[in-house]
């Protein structure tokens, strides 16, 4: 298991769903105080972190 | 933001020191009543009865703001401020407290806010004040008028969205790989 490529894109994914949730508060689309701008980031840290340890054992050769 | 300090200040409870009024309403809990009227723009916004809807603000105008309460206010407080997401918690605007008996108070309040402060977003302004009537609460959704685009801090975020989005795609793609 690839630790590294884990963390990193947890960090990628967290800061990803961020710029998105801020996209959705400057377009209006939620409120600034909605709940979505703090959990779409913590989504993004655990599901690229999972995403991550999925792609590094797929990008493993076999063998 | 000084300027917004006390146009919000005086659209949500005033500088409110004081006053009487009217019933509780969704927006307003509490015997109090407070509301606020752009000069240049027409608009004149009630506390008590704007409802859950944004009330789309000019980005610069000369506010004429009202508050008062029920009776003679004794010894008071109160204060107004900016929802953010949880955990932030809240970012003051302003605040006041003292002891006397005048029932309300008034003014005016020229704003003008800089490009940076991107239009379209929906933020709530709250406030509380405490007296010898009660408490009285209440909050008003608020979005400055405007293109959201026209700040530079959108094209900011869109640039940090589309990078990490690529990131993304790039780090993943053994995932999308066909298999054989």
């Amino acid at each position: 298991m690839n630790v590294g490529k884990i963390i990193g894109v947890a960090v990628l994914g967290f800061f990803f769903l961020l710029f998105v949730a801020i996209d959705l508060v400057l377009f209006g689309v939620i409120q600034l105080n909605s709940a979505v701008v703090t959990v779409l980031p913590l989504l993004g840290l655990v599901g690229g972190g999972a995403l991550g340890a999925m792609a590094g054992k797929k990008g493993q050769p076999a063998g | 933001m000084k300027g917004i300090r006390w146009v919000f200040g005086g659209l949500l409870l005033g500088a409110v020191v004081v006053g009487s009024s009217g019933p509780a309403a969704a927006q307003l809990d509490g015997s109090c009543h407070a509301s606020g009227t752009w000069q240049n723009a027409g608009l004149t916004v009630d506390a008590a009865q704007v409802g859950d809807k944004a009330v789309t603000v000019p980005r610069s105008d000369t506010v004429h703001w009202e508050g008062s309460v029920a009776g003679p206010p004794g010894e008071h407080s109160g204060s107004i401020w900016i929802e953010l997401p949880p955990p932030f918690g809240t970012v003051e605007i302003d605040s006041w407290g003292g002891n006397g008996v005048t029932t309300s108070n008034d003014g005016f309040e020229e704003y003008d806010l800089p490009s940076l402060v991107p239009a379209g977003v929906v933020f709530t302004v709250s406030g509380e004040h405490t007296d010898a009537n009660g408490t009285c609460t209440g909050h008003v959704n608020f979005k400055i008028d405007g293109s959201a685009v026209s700040s530079p801090l959108t094209w900011v975020s869109l640039a940090g969205t589309a990078g990490t989005g690529a990131g993304m795609f790039f780090v993943l793609r053994p995932l999308f790989r066909r298999v054989g």
